[in-house]
């Protein structure tokens, strides 16, 4: 049998050889290897940098206050007019860091609606590769939902395989190598909206099965429960440990292999931190914040 | 940047308290997560039938109990980078 070549190993070899050439040419940690076009011509080159990795987490983390200390003010796009209306309803611009938050939110939401037309415009009787992925999530979720709210509260799996499924497409986008690109839930405001949401789903189920008036005497009412107080601070840290949790670990982890990665030179062990605070935590994560959500709220349709 | 000693002193005892945040709140998750663990490789011993059931019992659980060393995490960074 003839051995067929793979197309695909040479490119991969070349890659290689031309990373092993360019990390013996790049010398040391203070200088660095500049490659590229500069006034047309071909340049490569050793140069001295400056590197701080204080102001690169300022850069990366916090870039309001980066913009604020070097004095970048953010540029105004569109006509004057525009920009006078806006100011005039919403005050001060907004400042930069939120509009990445919400772009790479719209992001994250373009994905999912082209992912949902895409696997409905392709749906088959003999499931295809990703139609079966997708299946396989949700029979799964169904099946917990099943187990801990019983068989007539089924009609809660959308909202739980909706949460499961954006938190995790949420912390998969930032190990897309595009510069900008971020998980939104490395910001707080994402993982406590969600919280949020969790919680006001939870007391709309306790409403729905015990009646209003029952269920906020729990609150109020300290004849009735005389830890009532008690309750409400409970239900405040609710919202903190579910998403400080999601929040903490998300950062805590583009944290880590931004500095790890500093340390390296962007070699190949920032490959292996990806898939391990990328993949496995993100997708942990996300299990386990769907999984709160449920048990929250089969704690107030077991009562 | 140029800070004044009393800014110095603040900054300094703020690094110091994100080093003991971390250090400390460490290691209750430590050992909460290697008791499941370790209760994960008896459960698996004894009936390895279910092995993946308790695998993913044991990550969940180690996800949350986690949770105290992710909060410990967060006010480091906020003592690191607020001040």
């Amino acid at each position: 049998m003839a051995k067929k070549k793979n197309p695909m190993l040479k490119i991969f070899l070349i890659f290689f050889i031309i990373e092993i050439i360019l990390v013996f040419l790049s010398g040391n940690f203070s200088r660095q290897l500049q490659v590229g076009f500069e006034n047309k011509k071909f340049v490569l080159r050793n140069i001295e940098f400056h590197y701080d990795l204080q102001d690169e987490i300022t850069e990366e983390f916090q870039i309001d206050e980066y913009n604020r200390q070097n004095n970048i003010t953010p540029d105004v796009y569109g006509s004057e007019k525009i920009y006078d209306l806006f100011k005039r309803f919403f005050g001060a611009p907004t400042a930069l860091g939120t509009f990445q938050l919400l772009r790479m939110i719209l992001i994250v939401d373009i994905v999912l609606l082209f992912m949902a037309l895409y696997i409905r415009k392709h749906l088959l009787a003999r499931p295809s590769k990703s139609q079966l992925i997708f299946e396989l999530i949700y029979t799964s979720l169904e099946e917990f939902v099943t187990e801990t709210l019983g068989k007539e509260k089924a009609n809660y799996t959308p909202y739980i395989v909706t949460l499961f499924i954006f938190i995790w497409v949420c912390n998969m986008i930032g190990m897309i190598p595009i510069p900008g690109f971020m998980e939104p839930t490395r910001n707080l405001n994402v993982p406590l909206g969600l919280g949020f949401m969790v919680v006001i789903v939870v007391h709309f189920t306790a409403i729905k099965m015990k009646g209003a008036w029952k269920h906020f005497q729990n609150y109020i009412n300290p004849i009735k429960n005389p830890l009532c107080l008690l309750d409400i601070v409970g239900e405040m840290s609710k919202v903190v440990s579910i998403s400080f949790r999601l929040f903490g670990n998300i950062l805590g982890g583009a944290i880590i292999i931004l500095v790890v990665s500093s340390l390296v030179s962007f070699v190949v062990f920032p490959v292996g931190l990806n898939l391990f605070f990328g993949m496995f935590v993100g997708t942990i994560q996300a299990f386990v914040f769907t999984m709160l959500a449920l048990t929250y709220i089969g704690v107030e349709i077991s009562e | 940047m140029d800070l004044t000693l009393a800014q110095g002193i603040v900054k300094a005892s703020a690094l110091l308290g994100a080093g003991l945040c971390m250090g400390m709140g460490a290691l209750g998750p430590g050992v909460g997560e290697g008791f499941v663990a370790g209760k994960a490789c008896e459960g698996i011993a004894r009936s390895p039938e279910n092995a993946s059931l308790i695998t993913r019992t044991m990550l969940v659980g180690q996800a949350v109990s986690e949770s105290t060393g992710i909060y410990s995490l967060v006010i480091a960074l906020l003592l690191i980078f607020s001040t």
